[in-house]
């Protein structure tokens, strides 16, 4: 028996196509490992230029001051918004980085049958899947920003090349925890047989 | 329905394949699996009827809710407002259009989407549309569920709110305008449509001949 990877359906494993859903049996998704992993170290590579490169520019009265991620939130720290700061950190810099490296330690797991118990991989696979689309929120906000602060020299804001750095960056993780088929963890649990 | 003994009995779970024995569940209790503590199933709790309040009470919300404007600056006696939908233009015109696409996509698109999709299953569970092209059609939305809930992100999109007014209060005054009601409504009936919504049990309505 093995289950239909789109309705979770029970099929046998001879058959071709799902009887509920019609779509094609595949009892396990090897490549999905691999696919995983390209996304995973793509996404690693743009969250560089993303943290980097400013991610807003905003005009004050003439003067031009350009933001990272980073700066952003020192700012808001420095205007005493600190749960508003606190947000921003988790939903832009903390949730980004912690799933990435989540991910990359879950992936050489499997890959190289490291011995940390799965039971906790799962656990944290399940966090990342879930906490994942957070970093949105730093896109929303700019996009807000910008529509409605533009006044020309006065008062102005743009987004600035690390807005689409990070937007993939939340692309390509979220695309790289759907994309892996988690049940090759397990199987290789059974071919080592241990426990844990 | 038609449907083989073990079917109903045992089911595999879906992140490490194991083989459970499917038991009676009290209601609210959600069964883990034993190895992976990964959600298994649960009581579906889904009232057809329920859903389709909440599906027309989230249609109702969902149009002022993009366009009416739900961020309101006032600036040195001038007044800027936007709406969610020109928030994602306005970082398309900038030249970001990843960062529109992912913006309007996420709190525009599947929002809509969604919504839409849960009527129309409803409607085709509702009046036993069993026709080949009818059944073809509800197949296919819910396989395609998982990613359009998945999309979805309007409790960010909430958030965002907050903290983009947060942000410019030290600029200027910032009001939050009819269409914010109307989102973070939008939000919490789509919420509760999702919490009454049971794609496990949606399959099992598939009409099988």
């Amino acid at each position: 028996m093995t289950l239909c990877g789109t309705c979770r359906n029970i099929n046998a494993i001879s058959d071709a196509r799902c009887s509920r859903c019609y779509s094609k049996i595949q009892p396990r998704n090897e490549q999905s490992l691999q696919q995983s992993w390209a996304l995973l170290i793509t996404a690693a590579i743009l969250l560089i230029p993303a943290n980097i490169y400013p991610i807003t520019m905003l005009t004050n009265q003439g003067k031009v001051t350009y933001d990272t991620i980073f700066t952003g939130i020192v700012h808001l720290v420095h205007s005493d918004m600190i749960p508003i700061a606190i947000i921003v950190f988790t939903a832009s810099i903390l949730v980004p980085w912690l799933k990435i490296a989540g991910l990359a330690i879950y992936l050489t797991a499997i890959s190289f049958n490291l011995p940390i118990s799965k039971k906790k991989l799962m656990v944290g696979f399940h966090i990342i899947e879930w906490i994942g689309r957070w970093s949105m929120l730093d896109l929303f906000v700019i996009a807000l920003t910008v529509a409605v602060v533009n006044m020309g020299q006065l008062l102005d804001a743009k987004p600035a090349p690390a807005a689409t750095a990070f937007a993939l960056v939340i692309l390509l993780t979220q695309l790289a925890a759907k994309v892996l088929d988690t049940r090759l963890l397990w199987d290789r649990l059974e071919k080592n047989n241990d426990t844990n | 329905m038609p449907k083989s003994l073990d079917q109903d009995t045992i089911i595999l779970c879906r992140s490490c394949d194991l083989a459970v024995q499917r038991r009676a569940l009290p209601s609210n209790v959600r069964a883990l699996c034993p190895r992976c503590h990964t959600a298994l199933y649960d009581v579906p709790y889904c009232s057809v009827n329920g859903m389709l309040a909440l599906c027309i009470a989230a249609i109702l919300f969902y149009i002022p809710a993009n366009f009416l404007p739900v961020l309101e600056i006032h600036f040195l006696g001038s007044i800027r407002a936007t709406t969610v939908y020109e928030s994602a233009v306005a970082v398309w015109v900038q030249g970001y259009w990843i960062v529109a696409v992912a913006v309007i996509a996420a709190a525009v698109i599947a929002p809509g989407l969604l919504i839409l999709s849960i009527l129309l299953q409803i409607i085709i569970v509702k009046r036993r549309l069993h026709s080949d092209f009818w059944q073809q059609t509800y197949r296919r939305l819910l396989k395609n569920h998982g990613l359009l809930s998945q999309l979805s992100m309007l409790e960010i999109y909430v958030i965002s709110f907050l903290v983009a007014a947060f942000n410019l209060s030290d600029f200027s005054d910032i009001y939050l305008g009819m269409g914010t009601f109307c989102f973070g409504m939008l939000f919490l009936v789509i919420l509760f449509l999702q919490r009454e919504y049971n794609l496990e049990h949606m399959w099992r309505m598939v009409h099988e001949e």
